[in-house]
């Protein structure tokens, strides 16, 4: 019998299950198919699930449903949902300017990769990076796919502000920041396509499953997007 | 309808209601009035819903000018506030005039009070909600000039009850926040636990409503402070490779790579919510059952006091 998954309080509103310690497709798919179970049960007293990499947390109200039903309810579903097909993830192609102005981190990451700019693009624009899960602040997607190859350190001195849309790596990561923002990583282009609307709903437009290509364009193409919802690049 | 004109903003006073949970999976935290006792009991003093949208004032400084004749209540931490320099009597309703100017003086207790007006403040809402969040560009703290508008109230009348005086919350800080450990409480060494649950920890002045960090001792972990990014329930407690933790709260992130050694209970967030930066505190470990124990005593108190203000107490 596998240690895996596991059922525990997470405070005395949460309770986080976690799947096999690792990031690996498999086992999100575990926890995403967990999820659309979840959602599908609706069941009074769960207040709303944030799936992540290998854990998915299930907020709920002790004053409507007790920790223990809850616990079996969760072994029930986690067995339930081995049997059942995800749907499909979309594919968005969202055309990102490389280098430059708005990305000023792309000479930096060519040196310490030991490629020519034009390689980092072409490596990093053709991989399609999977969304693993929608979280952190602001819809940010977790995407995983990078290339090991282009596997660079964090900024040693973040930066204090890097605008929305902006495309960067670190730590054997990537991700488009969907507001402006503080962060240390690698910033090599950036799309003016919107990744995060509080005005819409939803406010982000992927999914977890979903997967996301950065297509290099011209600065001018580029900024055509901006104003535009990445629904529109599938 | 205006309300009042912005005088002067104050440290950082936002709008709140009830906030707009259910968008963790969108990675939006659920916001909203930080002390929740406080903020409902202002709301229901004067008639509006408990969850009506209010003015969550942290310190002091805040001046307003009223634009029409309002009915008010303010409740939560002593900030002393005025009407026309005269003391303004908290936890309940209070009726005033046009050209009337409400001021918070000073900090005498607690961190954050709240002021209502009957009917509610207006201001755009976000994903259903009302409840500013800075950092998600869902509306921004009062600035000076601003107008900020009411909502015609329904009803015009006062509930005929009255706030039982003897439940005003103490705010006090002397007993500790109890926590549930976990959920990587076996990433810590026994000694790093407790270190945890002993010692006092002083709130850091780099807080504010995403967060509390705190000053003391470290904490020990027993493998580094990192774990794969995972959701984050509100008052979890993040240590980091500094071994001083960090409570997550309100506007936090909704998910996280530290190990999470504790996780504060539901019925202390509204104390916490009222302990200011320079303040201590200390944790005490708590089970699930006392947890939810507590937090059935808080929903009976508050609907208690529900029926007090109506009048049928």
């Amino acid at each position: 019998m596998s240690e895996w998954p596991k059922i525990r309080p997470s405070g005395d509103r949460g309770i986080l299950v976690e799947f096999e310690n690792r990031i690996d497709p498999e086992v999100n798919r575990s926890v995403r198919s967990f999820a659309l179970i979840i959602e599908s049960e609706n069941l009074p007293g769960i207040n709303e699930i944030l799936p992540a990499y290998r854990t998915l947390l299930v907020a709920y109200d002790p004053l409507k449903i007790e920790y223990q039903s809850l616990v079996e309810k969760i072994n029930f579903w986690i067995k339930k949902a081995k049997s059942i097909d995800l749907p499909p993830g979309r594919i968005f192609r969202l055309p990102t300017v490389y280098g430059g102005a708005h990305g000023p981190d792309l000479k930096m990451v060519a040196e310490t990769t030991h490629l020519s700019q034009e390689e980092v693009i072409q490596v990093f624009s053709e991989t399609r990076f999977m969304v693993y899960f929608i979280g952190f602040i602001c819809g940010l997607a977790y995407l995983g796919g990078l290339p090991e190859i282009l596997r660079v350190p964090r900024l040693a001195t973040p930066r204090t502000l890097v605008p929305a849309g902006s495309v960067g790596l670190a730590g054997g990561q990537a991700n488009a920041i969907t507001t402006d923002q503080p962060s240390g990583f690698n910033y090599i282009g950036r799309t003016f396509v919107n990744l995060y609307d509080p005005l819409l709903f939803p406010p982000v437009p992927f999914l977890s499953g979903d997967e996301i290509q950065f297509m290099p364009v011209a600065e001018e193409e580029a900024l055509r997007g901006r104003g535009k919802q990445a629904v529109d690049f599938l | 309808m205006r309300a009042f004109e912005v005088l002067n903003p104050g440290a950082f006073t936002t709008i709140q209601d009830l906030g707009r949970p259910g968008y963790m999976k969108y990675g939006i935290p659920a916001s909203g009035i930080a002390d929740r006792f406080s903020g409902q009991v202002a709301n229901l003093l004067v008639g509006n819903p408990p969850g009506a949208a209010l003015l969550e004032v942290t310190l002091f400084r805040l001046e307003l000018l009223a634009l029409n004749d309002l009915v008010i209540a303010v409740t939560g931490g002593n900030l002393s506030p005025t009407v026309n320099r005269d003391p303004l009597p908290m936890w309940q309703a209070l009726p005033i005039q046009k050209g009337d100017r409400v001021a918070f003086r000073a900090r005498k207790k607690g961190f954050r009070a709240y002021l209502t007006v009957q009917g509610g403040f207006s201001g755009q809402e976000f994903l259903g909600s009302r409840s500013v969040f800075v950092r998600g560009i869902m509306g921004t703290p009062l600035q000076a000039g601003n107008i900020l508008e009411f909502e015609d109230p329904e009803g015009k009348s006062i509930p005929q009850g009255n706030f039982p005086q003897e439940m005003i919350p103490s705010f006090s800080i002397l007993n500790p926040l109890r926590v549930i450990l976990g959920p990587q409480e076996e990433r810590f060494s026994p000694k790093g636990i407790e270190t945890f649950l002993t010692s006092e920890y002083r709130v850091s002045s780099q807080s504010d409503r995403m967060g509390y960090r705190l000053e003391g001792l470290a904490i020990e972990h027993l493998q580094g402070a990192d774990i794969i990014s995972e959701p984050i329930s509100r008052g979890a407690i993040q240590v980091p490779g500094d071994g001083l933790p960090i409570i997550l709260l309100w506007d936090a992130q909704v998910s996280g790579g530290y190990v999470k050694i504790a996780n504060v209970i539901t019925a202390d967030l509204d104390r916490l919510a009222q302990i200011m930066p320079g303040e201590s505190l200390r944790f005490q470990s708590a089970t699930l059952e006392e947890a939810h124990l507590a937090w059935r005593m808080e929903a009976l108190r508050f609907e208690r006091i529900k029926s007090a203000i109506a009048g049928h107490g």
